[in-house]
C-alpha cells in the first residue's frame, strides 16, 4: 500500500534512474578524446572572456527580501483555504485582519518606490575633440518651414 | 468561541491601540511630506492611550485568547513601565539631534518604536511558549533595525549587525531548549508545563539542559553575563534614544517574561509549611542556583569593566549590565518579597537611567562628543544639568537620599530574609566598586577645568522640563517610597498562582 | 516496515553527509548548494514523520526563498574561493569545539536514557497532527492570536528590510 507521498518517492526514484541510465549509457558508449577547445565553456561559438562570476545589482536583493516576507505570508493561506468552508465567516474575518495589516506593508513598499525597477541609465560615450574652425560659430536657429 | 474571542478582545485594548497606532504611523508617513514630526506625535498619542488603557486594567486577573496571554497585576505593571518609558523616549526624540537630522525617516522610526513597545507588552503577558517566542522576536526584530537606524554612521551598522547575529544565535538556542521542554511535558502553556511536571517525574538531565538553553534567550534579552557581548557595542552604536529605550524597557520586558516563565512553570503548588509569599521549585529542581551564578557574574563583570570605560555610552552600558545583575538577585530568592523588590528597582531604574541617558544626549547634542573628557568643567558651563546628572549618578550608585537607595535596600532586605547572605555581600561589594566610576564622571564635571571651549551651554525650557520630569521622581521616591512599595506588593500577583 | 527503515536511514545519512560537506566546503556557492540538498533530505524526514505541511513549507520557504537570498548575498559580495579564512587553530576555535562537544554529549545522554518519563501520544492522533487540515484548524481556532501577531511581525520586517537595505539616501 502506497501513500500519496510514497508515489512521489517512487516517481523520484524512477526519474533518477532514468537520468542516471542515460548518463551511464553515454559514458560507456562515447569516445573520450578531450582537447582544450572542447573543454572550455560554450558561448555560442565565441571565445569565452573573463570570469563567469557576475556581481549582482543590489536591487535584486531588496526584491528578494520583499519576496521572502510575502512568501511567508502566502504560506498561511494554504491551511486557511482548507478550513475556510468549515469555519466560514469567522475564518474570513481572521484572514481579513491578517491581510489588512500586511496590506499596510505592501502600500508602504509600493509608495516608497521599492517595487519600481530603476533601469540603469545608459551612458553614451562622448568624444571630446576640437571642432573645426568653420563650425565654431553658433549655428543659426532652424527655421520652421 | 466567538463570545470568548470578544471577551478577550475587550481585555486586549492596550495592544489593539498600539497596533492601530502602528498602522496609522505607516500610513500617515506615506501621505505626509518628507520632513515632518507628525508621525512622532501619532505614535505618542497611541502610546499615551495604550498606557491609559493598561492603567484601566488594574485589578483584572484572567488569561485571554485561549491561554496565550495573561492579563494580571504583574503584566499590567510591566505594561505601564514599558508604556511610560516609550512615552519618555518619544519626548527625548523631539530633542535628539540624531532623530531630528533624519526626519525623512521619522515614520519608520516611530512605527518601529511602536512595534517594539507592542512586543514588550506581549512579553509582559505571554503565558505560552509560542507567544513567548513571538513576542521576543517582535521586540528583537524592531530593536535590531532601530540600532542601525542612523545608517550614515558606520558604528551604527556594526551595532545592528552584531545585535542580529547574537540575537539569532540565542533565539536559536532558546528554541532548541523549548522543543526539548515541549517533548518532555507535551504542553506549550506555562500552566500545562507545571501540571505535567507535577504529575510525572521527567528526565532531570533533559530538563536541566532545556532550562539552560532557555536561559540563554532570557540572558540575552536582559544582557546577563555571559550573553552580554552585544551590549556595549550596540549601546554605543545605536542612537542614544534607542540605547536608553533598550536599557530600560527591553530589560524590563525580559525580566517580566523570565519571572513569569520560571514562577508559573516550576512552582510547587503542593508544597506545605511555607510562610506566605514564599514558594519552592518542583522536584527539588533548583533553577534559582543557576540564576544566582549568573547574577554574580553579571554584576561583577559589569562593574569591573565599567571602571575602564571612557565613552559615557559604553560606561552606562556596562553599568546597565551590572544593574541587571543586581535585579537577578531578587529573582533568586523565590519569594514575593524578592519579586516586589525587582519591581521597585525597575520603577526607580526607569527614572534614574533614562535621566542619565537624557543628559548624555543633551550634552552630545551640544558638544558632539560622548567622551568622558568632554565633561570636564561641565559643572561651570551648565550647572543645572550637571547637578541633575550628579543626582542620577548618586541614585544609580545606590546612595541615600535618592530612590536608587530604596531600590537596593529592598533587594538586600529580600536576600537577607531568605538567608542568601553571601549573595548580599557580593552585591554590596559591587555597589562600592560602582561608586568609583560614577564619581569619576562627577569629578570631571566639577573639579576639572574645561578643556578649550568654556562657554556656558544653554538648554531650552522644554528640554530642562524633561530633565525635571525625571529628576523629581528620583528624589521624591527616595524620601516617600511607600506608594511605590504598595504598588509593587500589589503587582506581584500572577494569574492562577496563589 | 523494512521499506520505511530504508527510506529513513538513506535520508538520515544523506542529511548528515550534506551538512558535513556544507560546513567543510571552501567555495560558498557549493556550500549553499549542499545546504539546499540538506533541506530536501530534512523535508523527506518530515514526510516519514507524517508532517506533510512542515515538509512542504520547508521546501517552499527555506529551500526556495531563503536560499535565493543566501545565493544573492554570495553573488553580491562576490565571494569566490574564500582562501582568506585562516586554518590556524586558535583558542577561540578550541573553546567553540569544546562547547559543541559538550552539547553533543548532553543531547546524546538524553537520547540514550530513552523515552521513560515522556508523555505518551496516541498513534492515531499523531498521524492527524501533521496534516494541513489539522494545522489549519488549530491555527485558526486555538492559535488564532499568535497567527495575528505574526502579521505585525511581518510588517515590522518589511519596514526594517526597506530601511536597512535601501541604497538610495532619500
Amino acid at each position: 500500500m502506497l501513500t500519496e507521498f510514497g508515489k512521489v518517492l517512487l516517481f523520484l526514484i524512477v526519474g533518477a534512474m532514468f537520468v542516471a541510465g542515460g548518463l551511464i549509457a553515454s559514458w560507456i558508449l562515447r569516445p573520450n578524446r578531450p582537447y582544450p577547445a572542447k573543454l572550455s565553456s560554450y558561448e555560442c561559438g565565441e571565445e569565452p572572456v573573463g570570469n563567469a562570476w557576475v556581481r549582482f545589482n543590489v536591487r535584486f536583493y531588496v526584491i528578494a527580501l520583499i519576496f521572502l516576507i510575502f512568501d511567508v505570508e502566502v504560506v498561511f493561506l494554504f491551511p486557511w483555504a482548507l478550513v475556510y468552508r468549515e469555519l466560514g465567516l469567522f475564518a474570513f474575518l481572521e484572514m481579513a485582519v491578517f491581510l489588512a495589516i500586511l496590506l499596510v506593508g505592501l502600500a508602504y513598499v509600493w509608495v516608497k518606490g521599492d517595487l519600481d525597477w530603476d533601469k540603469p541609465v545608459p551612458q553614451i560615450p562622448k568624444i571630446e575633440r576640437d571642432r573645426p574652425a568653420y563650425k565654431q560659430q553658433t549655428p543659426a536657429e532652424p527655421v520652421a518651414v | 468561541m466567538v463570545e470568548q474571542l470578544l471577551q478577550s478582545l475587550s481585555r486586549f485594548l492596550p495592544e489593539t491601540t498600539l497596533t492601530v497606532a502602528l498602522c496609522s504611523t505607516v500610513v500617515v508617513s506615506l501621505f505626509l511630506g518628507r520632513k515632518s514630526q507628525a508621525t512622532l506625535f501619532v505614535a505618542l498619542a497611541g502610546l499615551v492611550l495604550a498606557t491609559w488603557f493598561s492603567f484601566d486594567q488594574m485589578g483584572v486577573s484572567e488569561t485571554i485568547f485561549s491561554g496565550m496571554v495573561a492579563v494580571d497585576p504583574f503584566s499590567v505593571f510591566f505594561k505601564l513601565l514599558v508604556g511610560l518609558s516609550a512615552i519618555l523616549i518619544l519626548l527625548f526624540s523631539l530633542y535628539s539631534s540624531e532623530v531630528q537630522s533624519t526626519l525623512h525617516r521619522a515614520g519608520e522610526y516611530s512605527a518601529l518604536i511602536l512595534a517594539m513597545a507592542l512586543g514588550m507588552f506581549l512579553m509582559a503577558g505571554a503565558s505560552n511558549l509560542l507567544m513567548m517566542v513571538l513576542a521576543i522576536e517582535l521586540t528583537s526584530l524592531s530593536s535590531y533595525i532601530l540600532a542601525g537606524y542612523t545608517r550614515e554612521a558606520s558604528d551604527s551598522s556594526e551595532a545592528s549587525l552584531k545585535y542580529i547575529i547574537y540575537g539569532a544565535v540565542s533565539t536559536g538556542v532558546m528554541l532548541y531548549g523549548i522543543s526539548i521542554l515541549y517533548g518532555l511535558t507535551g504542553a506549550t502553556d506555562f500552566y500545562g508545563i507545571n501540571r505535567a511536571l507535577t504529575e510525572e517525574s521527567v528526565n532531570s538531565v533533559a530538563l536541566l539542559v532545556s532550562i539552560i538553553m532557555i536561559l540563554v534567550g532570557f540572558g540575552y534579552k536582559i544582557s546577563a553575563v555571559p550573553f552580554h557581548f552585544w551590549t556595549p557595542d550596540v549601546y554605543e552604536g545605536a542612537p542614544i534614544t534607542i540605547t536608553a529605550f533598550l536599557s530600560v524597557a527591553s530589560k524590563a520586558a525580559g525580566f517580566a517574561l523570565m519571572m513569569r516563565f520560571f514562577k508559573v512553570s516550576f512552582i510547587d503548588a503542593n508544597a506545605v509549611g511555607l510562610p506566605t509569599g514564599v514558594w519552592t521549585s518542583l522536584q527539588g529542581f533548583e533553577w534559582n542556583k543557576i540564576v544566582a551564578i549568573l547574577s554574580v557574574l553579571t554584576m561583577t563583570l559589569g562593574n569591573l569593566v565599567a571602571v575602564w570605560q571612557n565613552n559615557l555610552k559604553r560606561l552606562l552600558a556596562y553599568s546597565s549590565i551590572a544593574h541587571a545583575g543586581y535585579m537577578l538577585m531578587g529573582v533568586v530568592v523565590l519569594s514575593d518579597k524578592g519579586l516586589a523588590a525587582v519591581l521597585i528597582y525597575f520603577m526607580v531604574y526607569l527614572f534614574m537611567n533614562l535621566g542619565a541617558f537624557y543628559v548624555v544626549m543633551l550634552v552630545a547634542n551640544k558638544t558632539g562628543s560622548e567622551d568622558i573628557d568632554s565633561y570636564k568643567g561641565l559643572g561651570h558651563r551648565s550647572p543645572l544639568v550637571s547637578v541633575a546628572m550628579v543626582i542620577f549618578f548618586i541614585s544609580l550608585a545606590g546612595l541615600p537620599p535618592t530612590a536608587g537607595f530604596i531600590g537596593k535596600l529592598f533587594l538586600f532586605a529580600a536576600l537577607l530574609d531568605a538567608t542568601w547572605i553571601w549573595l548580599a555581600v557580593v552585591g554590596a561589594l559591587n555597589s562600592v566598586v560602582s561608586l568609583y566610576y560614577y564619581v569619576r564622571v562627577v569629578r570631571n564635571m566639577f573639579l576639572r577645568d574645561p578643556e578649550g571651549n568654556a562657554e556656558p551651554i544653554l538648554f531650552s525650557t522644554p528640554q530642562l522640563a524633561i530633565v525635571m520630569l525625571l529628576l523629581l521622581p528620583t528624589l521624591f521616591f527616595g524620601l516617600f517610597y511607600s506608594p511605590m512599595v504598595e504598588l509593587a506588593n500589589a503587582s506581584v500577583m500572577m494569574f492562577g498562582i496563589r | 516496515m523494512i521499506l520505511e527503515s530504508i527510506v529513513f536511514y538513506s535520508l538520515a545519512v544523506a542529511s548528515v553527509g550534506s551538512a558535513l560537506l556544507m560546513v567543510t566546503r571552501r567555495n560558498p556557492v557549493i556550500a549553499a548548494l549542499y545546504l539546499i540538498l540538506n533541506f530536501f533530505c530534512l523535508a523527506g524526514l518530515y514526510l516519514t514523520l507524517q508532517a506533510q505541511f512542515i515538509a512542504v513549507i520547508h521546501i517552499l520557504v527555506y529551500a526556495g526563498a531563503i536560499m535565493v537570498l543566501f545565493l544573492f548575498v554570495i553573488m553580491l559580495l562576490n565571494l569566490g574561493d574564500e582562501r582568506k579564512l585562516s586554518d590556524a587553530i586558535s583558542p577561540r576555535k578550541i573553546i567553540a569545539g569544546g562547547l559543541s562537544l559538550a552539547l553533543l554529549l548532553e543531547l546524546l545522554s538524553i537520547f540514550v536514557t530513552g523515552t521513560e518519563g515522556l508523555p505518551e501520544y496516541n498513534a492515531d492522533q499523531a498521524l492527524q497532527v501533521g496534516t494541513v487540515e489539522y494545522i489549519g484548524k488549530q491555527l485558526f481556532t486555538k492559535f488564532l492570536f499568535p497567527f495575528e501577531v505574526t502579521s505585525i511581525l511581518l510588517l515590522a520586517a518589511i519596514i526594517g528590510a526597506i530601511l536597512l537595505a535601501k541604497k538610495k539616501p532619500d
